[in-house]
């Protein structure tokens, strides 16, 4: 049995070990390595309890044997080998189960509420326990897509978009429980299948909306004062149904399209920075202001990471390859620069570490139907809905 | 060594300086030669006289010519008939000498010689000649007796007698004729006159001398001396020798031991004792030139050096162009009979007990068939080899043999090997045609019965099928959400949404009834200027007689979406919309009637039959995406109609038994049609009437086929339950034929009574196929 000299090393102050190199067997795996560092951390400090690590060997999350790993990356076994340990991400359990009559076209959460789309014609508001606070109904057709504008203190401004080719602006006070429609946002020749607001204004109105897979153009819309609001602008260019929208800062709006491309806006003047080209349909895109990342998902099973930046366009950085439908959306997590969720058709929801790109951390095998939507909260809070109208909570 | 002179001068070459020679030396001659050189003389003159041209000479010599002496002789006698007796009588003489000493007796010759014709004059000059020879051979004779004489072995040059004289008479050579009418005949070296004999022998005298002179064969009469002279016991001995051929001298060994004096042994000594030259020693300056000059033109590349020789041995195919057609070619496909089996144990007087067979077995062989029979007869035991019986099956046995021998062709199959792979077309890898849908992504799931008919929406977003089950839905594509449903009052044979994107409407068809609903989905605005257009008609002032009954719906129909109905005298099994999406066209099959196909104008709620004929059984109808034709379907043909003309353009002939179902190239040149019989035809209409691809791919019946609006793909759907996928590139040179790849089977739908997919559309937009089968549900391949 051969040995490694390996060195342990890792960012939270809570569990570093001496910076010592250890002789480990090369056949270890993960469980190993991790009663390998609970023993070290007992010895160093005796009311330690047992952690479940995982390991990085290189910016690579550990899968197998280690002899296997440096074999298939190509890292020299006379070397120390440094290997960084990070408390394990704990399995997502549902928590809780939100029942919509009807399936839930989107989904969107803050850190009380959560927003929920769906196709019969309401969009509802939720609290983080599973409850149902408000139901907001005014459209005369299935709700697309909804979103949080701006909460201050009891009031909240949120969006919903909807087949009827209108966006409402609904003011929703949380103490008195009272919800009153502010503006209807026309302007669309099809119905409006996603929208998404600027996050960093904070002045009162701000939203764009997106158009629907019937017309090649895409609109945004800032709302004027007023009932009855048109578009401030309208980005057209892409040939087929836009699917997806999203501000990447307050200057530049991305969007994806079925007509296989990504496309970057100039907010100021409407005219498209840059093209991203894929070879399929783009379902959803979304964006990580912590690693500056583009991730989408499309109707060949891969979600696909893409750098926004790059000049030269239509550069996948990396494919993560393991759903077996469409994938129907994509989100990355808001706290934590290499993980995001996606969605699919499949039924399934996998959680994803771009450190391991060849297997998903895990699955969330507990939905019955299509997967449509996906979004996180701060607070390490998952929100899946579904088609058949469930909402997990973790 | 006279011999050999003798031998010499019968040749008769001598020359006349030698001649002259020797006449001089003559002079000197002792007495004892002169008897001998007028011979000699004579001889040589004769020799001179000839000397070129006498043919004759070779031929009569004096040995070899003897035989022939009878002619000789009976020329001599017309010598002597001109008085020369003589010659006559040494003739005659010799020849009897020679035959008496081969004991042939040739006593009678001389006088049957003697009856010879005479020859005319004009002969005289070859006579002379001959006469001479007689002379010489005489001389001759006489050389002999001397030479024999003279055996002394003195200074043998002191006299040659080679060239010596005549020198009994000095007269020379002349003819002794001129002497006749003289006493003498010649002189002698003295001066003397040589006086002839007193009197000649007459023939009287010669016949007696001859029967009483016991000499008379030995005697010899010289013509020069005019005197008879008896040759001597060694003279006649040396006739004889000379005769076989001997040498003339009975001393002279002809074989002595010759001395090798070169032998090929080698020998001590030298032959020679002579010191080896200077020259032998010093190194030759000529060759020295000669070498450089051979070193410097090889140096020069003038002369190549002398290739080596091979030494391995050429051979050459001897056989190597043969014609395999030839006779030995065809030996070489020669099959030898086949040998007969040798007999094995069963064939055995005393098998072993397990080749015999049991009761049963026997029973079973004699029930068989006796060309089933694993043997021919049946094994038997014999006690011993006497015991066994005459083999009965002997003479079938020869004739099957013979039967197999000469009827059976032997002969070896000219097979061509091609290898299969080679035979198969040169297409593109399916992966090279992406994109093409390969897997199932979506499912619609809400129908209760089999699902007959899909379309989709022109802007790719909805999806709008029939089904048995009196209901119409209406899907979202990417999420798979049924919008709505619409009840209906029958069986859903065909839903077709209306081509142009500006009007939304369905034209849905059950029973006998076609309905245009308003599915109220997509923009608004479209929706409500649908609406608008159907209501803003107006009805025409003279109400004409229409095939079909049109039908505004209201109240809560209209709710539900229907706008118009129309009402058809029969059952209506598809309609089709115009690629503007304001004509419409129903079929109506029916095998006896001329009304059939129908064409509505939805604007103007017009309705128009355009046959009069019926032409078959329709099954399907079609327009031209581009141009005004219109295409028929019946059972076999598909009927190309101009419909500004109003004529027939093509007749496409299908080979097959019924079609079922067809679709146009958006390019409007090609066109597929399926059919039941498990084809799909391709046609390509600026080619051909025929098809110009069948493709055999479906195990069942085809049921629908689709074109896609924009990709190079097209589909068919068929009851296997599967959808074959084909890449169907068409070029817009002429000069080049679509090119037609099978790139996938999807498979997915469950085969339920008997049907699997029913009918099979692409999206418009994208590379993705919609199918709906016969279990009830609709799916998306992308």
């Amino acid at each position: 049995m051969s040995q490694l000299q390996t060195r342990f090393f890792t960012d939270n102050k809570k569990y570093s070990v001496d910076d010592v190199p250890f002789s480990i067997p090369a056949a270890s795996e993960v469980q190993e390595l991790s009663n390998v560092i609970n023993k070290l951390l007992e010895a160093k400090n005796g009311s330690h309890s047992q952690i479940e690590f995982d390991f990085l060997v290189r910016g690579q999350f550990l899968r197998t044997s280690l002899s296997n790993h440096m074999e298939a990356e190509g890292i020299s076994t006379e070397d120390v080998v440094e290997i960084e340990y990070v408390e394990r991400f704990t399995a997502p359990q549902p928590e809780e189960c939100m029942m919509h009559d009807d399936w839930i076209s989107s989904v969107e959460a803050d850190s009380e509420w959560i927003l929920t789309g769906s196709y019969d014609k309401t969009a509802r508001i939720w609290s983080l326990e599973g409850k149902a606070v408000m139901t907001v109904a005014g459209h005369t057709d299935v709700v697309k897509d909804v979103a949080w504008v701006r909460r201050d203190g009891l009031t909240s401004l949120l969006l919903t978009a909807s087949l009827d080719q209108t966006i409402l602006l609904w003011e929703w006070n949380s103490e008195r429980n009272k919800l009153k429609a502010r503006h209807c946002c026309r302007g669309h020749a099809g119905s409006v299948d996603t929208i998404a607001t600027d996050p960093t204004l904070a002045t009162e109105e701000e939203e764009e909306v997106e158009e629907p897979p019937s017309r090649p153009r895409k609109k945004q819309k800032t709302e004027q004062l007023g009932l009855t609001r048109t578009p401030l602008m309208t980005l057209s260019g892409h040939n087929e149904a836009v699917s997806s929208v999203l501000w990447l800062d307050s200057e530049e709006i991305c969007s994806a399209s079925w007509d296989h491309t990504i496309r970057l806006w100039d907010a100021e003047t409407g005219s498209v920075k840059t093209t991203l080209t894929g070879s399929k349909v783009f379902n959803h895109i979304s964006y990580s202001p912590l690693c500056r990342r583009l991730a989408s998902g499309s109707t060949d099973r891969h979600v696909r990471l893409w750098d926004p930046r790059s000049k030269d366009g239509s550069l996948v950085l990396l494919s993560l390859t393991s759903h077996s439908g469409w994938v129907t959306a994509v989100k990355w997590a808001p706290s934590h620069e290499h993980q995001l969720v996606s969605g699919s058709l499949d039924n399934l929801v996998k959680l994803w570490d771009t450190r391991s790109c060849k297997t998903p951390l895990y699955d969330v095998s507990a939905h019955e139907d299509k997967v449509l939507c996906v979004d996180w909260t701060d607070s390490r809070v998952r929100h899946h809905l579904y088609s058949p109208g469930e909402t997990t909570h973790i | 060594m006279r011999t050999v002179n003798l031998e010499s001068q019968k040749n008769g070459t001598m020359s006349k300086a030698k001649e002259k020679s020797a006449k001089k030396r003559v002079v000197e001659e002792d007495d004892d030669q002169i008897f001998q050189l007028p011979i000699f003389g004579k001889d040589e003159k004769k020799a001179g006289e000839e000397d070129d041209a006498d043919l004759s000479d070779s031929e009569e010599s004096v040995f070899s010519g003897l035989e022939d002496s009878g002619s000789d002789s009976h020329d001599e006698e017309e010598d002597a008939e001109e008085g020369d007796d003589e010659e006559d009588d040494d003739a005659v003489i010799l020849d009897e000498i020679l035959t008496k000493s081969r004991g042939v007796e040739t006593a009678t010759e001389p006088p049957a010689t003697d009856k010879n014709t005479p020859t005319p004059d004009v002969k005289t000059a070859p006579k002379q000649k001959r006469k001479m020879k007689k002379g010489e051979g005489v001389a001759m004779d006489d050389g002999g007796e001397k030479g024999l004489s003279t055996t002394r072995l003195g200074d043998e040059y002191e006299h040659d007698t080679s060239d010596e004289e005549d020198i009994r008479n000095t007269v020379g050579n002349i003819p002794m004729e001129w002497y006749q009418d003289y006493p003498h005949i010649g002189y002698n070296l003295d001066g003397k006159k040589i006086f002839k004999p007193i009197r000649n022998k007459d023939e009287l005298d010669e016949f007696l001398d001859k029967m009483e002179n016991p000499d008379y064969w030995r005697t010899v009469h010289d013509k020069t001396t005019a005197s008879d002279i008896r040759l001597s016991d060694e003279q006649v001995d040396l006739v004889h020798r000379l005769q076989k051929g001997q040498f003339g001298d009975v001393n002279f060994n002809e074989y002595e031991p010759s001395v090798d004096f070169f032998t090929n042994e080698v020998m001590i000594h030298p032959v020679t004792n002579r010191p080896q030259d200077k020259r032998s020693f010093i190194p030759s300056l000529i060759e020295k030139e000669k070498v450089s000059k051979l070193v410097h033109a090889i140096k020069m590349g003038w002369i190549k050096p002398r290739k080596p020789k091979e030494t391995t041995p050429q051979y050459y195919d001897l056989w190597a162009k043969e014609d395999p057609n030839a006779i030995l070619g065809r030996h070489k496909m020669h099959v030898p009979a086949p040998k007969m089996r040798l007999p094995g144990h069963e064939e055995s007087y005393n098998p072993p007990p397990e080749y015999l067979l049991t009761e049963e077995e026997r029973m079973a062989w004699e029930q068989q068939d006796a060309e089933d029979r694993k043997l021919p007869f049946l094994p038997q035991k014999h006690s011993c080899l006497r015991a066994v019986p005459a083999f009965s099956r002997f003479i079938h046995e020869r004739f099957e043999r013979c039967l197999d021998l000469y009827l059976c062709p032997r002969q070896r199959k000219m097979r061509v090997n091609v290898n299969p792979e080679d035979l198969i077309p040169k297409l593109p890898k399916p992966k090279d045609l992406q994109p093409f849908p390969t897997t199932m992504s979506l499912v619609y799931i809400g129908h209760s019965s089999l699902v007959r008919s899909i379309s989709a929406s022109p802007t790719g977003q909805w999806l709008v099928s029939g089904s048995d089950d009196c209901t119409v839905r209406l899907w979202e594509v990417n999420t798979g959400r049924c919008m709505k449903t619409l009840e209906v009052g029958g069986a859903v044979k065909s839903v077709v949404w209306n081509p142009n994107p500006a009007v939304c409407l369905v034209a849905v068809c059950f029973e006998s009834t076609v309905l245009l609903l308003n599915p109220g989905l997509g923009d608004r605005l479209v929706v409500s200027s649908t609406d608008q257009l159907i209501t803003s008609y107006e009805p025409p002032e003279e109400d004409k007689e229409q095939a079909v009954t049109w039908a505004l719906s209201e109240g809560p129909e209209h709710d539900n979406g229907h706008r118009l109905t129309l009402t058809h005298p029969k059952a209506v099994k598809q309609v089709v919309w115009h690629g503007k999406g304001d004509y419409l066209a129903s079929v109506m099959p029916d095998n006896s009637s001329n009304l059939q196909v129908l064409i509505h104008q939805v604007s103007k709620r017009r309705t128009q039959n355009p046959f009069r004929k019926n032409k078959g059984l329709v099954q399907c109808v079609s327009f031209h995406p581009l141009r005004p034709y219109f295409f028929v379907a019946t059972q076999r043909y598909v009927r190309v109609y101009n419909l500004i003309k109003q004529e027939l353009t093509k007749k496409l002939m299908t080979n097959c038994k019924w079609i079922s179902s067809m679709a146009i190239h958006p390019g409007g040149d090609n066109l597929i049609c399926g059919s039941y019989d498990c084809r799909l035809a391709w046609f390509d209409l600026d080619l051909s009437t025929k098809p110009y691809k069948m493709l055999r791919h479906h195990k069942k019946a085809l049921r629908g086929v689709a074109y896609h609006k924009h990709y190079p793909l097209f589909a068919s759907g068929a009851d296997d339950g599967s959808v074959i996928i084909c890449h169907g590139m068409v070029y817009n040179d002429l000069l080049q034929n679509p090119l037609i790849v099978p790139v996938k089977v999807l498979k997915g739908h469950q085969i339920t009574h008997d049907l699997g997919v029913l009918d099979v559309t692409f999206h418009p937009t994208q590379p993705w196929v919609f199918s709906s089968g016969a279990d009830a549900t609709i799916r998306l391949f992308t």
